[in-house]
């Protein structure tokens, strides 16, 4: 099966031979991966920039495109889904109470997580017209991930910045964080969701009703 | 020139006996680690007491700071908010002067120095920061930063009504950089124009930083379940960047172009 649709996608002849070359290949990266975590790939910090920057041509694009207010919303939605990774990120954020919650409950707050995190980024983007967006410094920061620094500048407002910490999650750049002005999401993110739980005598089940709660509400707002 | 105890010790006092009236922050029991690591992580003892302080700031804002601040940006032409803020920002200048020098930052003293005399005269009194066009970047420092960096521990959260975010090192910290600033005391012979332009100046201040919060804080209303938690851990992160002098953001070393040829002019930085 997988020869077949490598075939159909590449429109070549299916070789046997090399499908089982690249099926070991990937059977011993794998293999290596989890042998040897002190060798996992150091995000190369030239291509956690290169990403970035190409994932922000692709946002103030879409952003400064003069489509309707929810034709770019869907566009930046989209360009994030694939720049993110939310998996990453939401299982960071619910932190000691994912292994708490109940398989049905993590995957809820999952599908949850991705709605509400691609919505807000998503809404606020989309609002950003005329914006520009530069790369500053870029640094290496840990084994496993880089900081990418970028300038936001918008109309008649301070420019600000943004860095954004790329991850090389299966094999590819991933944004795991983005840090406006010092500030994390992903940490911020964080206290806010366990205080809720904490407050609700540790039931991540009162989250998830804030959660759904929330997403309504954008929804409403958005009108869609 | 002693001052009678109680009232040197009303301010502790009233706070403890807020927090003793609103009660503290359950511990959670000691067999649970996470959750006590948690607990220490989130540094917040006095949670049902600071809960209590931030909506009594929430009414305020809500009722008085927010709209006055929407105002301000719906009347005043936004040249001469930058100029009122970088204004602000000039008289805060020889305090940041003096943290400069307390946490021996020869540079940064050079570059606070060299912005006030700038500003001060080529900036007509602080009005036009013509001193970030010299390659002089504002940074803030204060004495709670100073403080941190001598080692002072913050001690636990505190949210104080229109203050907002805070701790006790923090909080000392502000009392010291009024009671340190020239301009509290400069009195201009005459003591009525004294009182009159300090608060004139907290005034300002108050509306001006409120304005260029305006947006973060709508976002934080409109997106967070819990704005509380929310701003008391973007305040522990903002701080921890602060005192550590890493970045201060927008005009980061030679930006390579990325943007979709929209004008090559970026606007003036009008940072406090």
């Amino acid at each position: 099966m997988p020869c077949r649709r490598l075939a159909n996608r590449q429109n070549e002849t299916c070789d046997p031979m090399i499908e089982r070359r690249i099926l070991l290949a990937a059977g011993a990266t794998l293999l290596l991966g989890r042998a040897l975590p002190a060798a996992a790939q150091p995000v190369d910090t030239a291509r956690a920039a290169s990403f970035i920057q190409a994932t922000g041509r692709e946002l103030v694009t879409a952003i400064n495109s003069g489509s309707s207010v929810t034709q770019r919303r869907d566009q930046v939605a989209n360009i994030l889904r694939r720049a993110v990774d939310v998996e990453g990120v939401g299982r960071f954020i619910l932190g000691r109470y994912w292994r708490l919650a109940t398989p049905e409950e993590q995957a809820q707050y999952m599908r949850l997580f991705e709605e509400t995190l691609i919505r807000n980024l998503s809404a606020r983007f989309g609002e950003y017209q005329g914006v520009r967006f530069s790369l500053g410094r870029s640094q290496q920061r840990t084994e496993d991930d880089a900081l990418v620094n970028t300038i936001v500048e918008r109309p008649n407002l301070a420019p600000f910045s943004l860095d954004w910490r790329v991850s090389e999650v299966g094999g590819q750049p991933r944004v795991v964080d983005v840090i406006a002005e010092g500030t994390s999401l992903r940490l911020t993110t964080r206290s806010e969701y366990s205080a809720v739980i904490s407050r609700n005598g540790g039931r991540v089940s009162a989250l998830l009703d804030a959660m759904r709660n929330q997403v309504a509400q954008l929804a409403a707002r958005e009108g869609r | 020139m002693r001052l009678p105890l109680p009232s040197r010790h009303l301010l502790p006092a009233a706070f403890a006996a807020g927090i003793l009236l609103a009660g503290c922050a359950t511990m959670p029991p000691p067999d649970d680690k996470d959750a006590l690591e948690e607990f220490r992580a989130t540094n917040d003892p006095a949670e049902p007491f600071n809960r209590a302080m931030y909506d009594v700031h929430q009414a305020i804002d809500t009722a008085v700071l927010r709209p006055v601040a929407v105002a301000y940006r719906a009347v005043v032409p936004p040249p001469v908010r930058t100029g009122v803020s970088n204004v602000l920002g000039n008289l805060r200048s020889p305090v940041i002067l003096m943290n400069d020098a307390l946490q021996g930052e020869t540079e940064r003293f050079g570059i606070t120095l060299g912005r006030f005399m700038i500003n001060s005269t080529i900036g007509v009194g602080g009005i036009f920061d013509v001193a970030s066009r010299f390659g002089l970047v504002p940074h803030t420092e204060d004495f709670g930063q100073t403080f941190a960096v001598a080692g002072v521990e913050e001690g636990p959260y505190l949210f104080i009504p229109i203050l907002g975010p805070s701790n006790p090192r923090d909080l000392l910290g502000f009392a010291a950089g009024i009671a340190a600033d020239p301009f509290t005391w400069l009195t201009f012979g005459n003591r009525d124009l004294l009182d009159a332009l300090n608060y004139a100046r907290a005034g300002a201040t108050v509306v001006s930083t409120r304005e260029s919060l305006l947006d973060t804080l709508d976002d934080v209303q409109r997106t967070s379940l819990d704005p509380y938690a929310t701003l008391r851990s973007a305040y522990r992160q903002q701080r921890a960047r602060e005192i550590a002098n890493t970045g201060s953001g927008a005009t980061a070393v030679a930006p390579q172009g990325l943007g979709t040829g929209l004008g090559n002019s970026a606007p003036d930085a009008g940072q406090p």
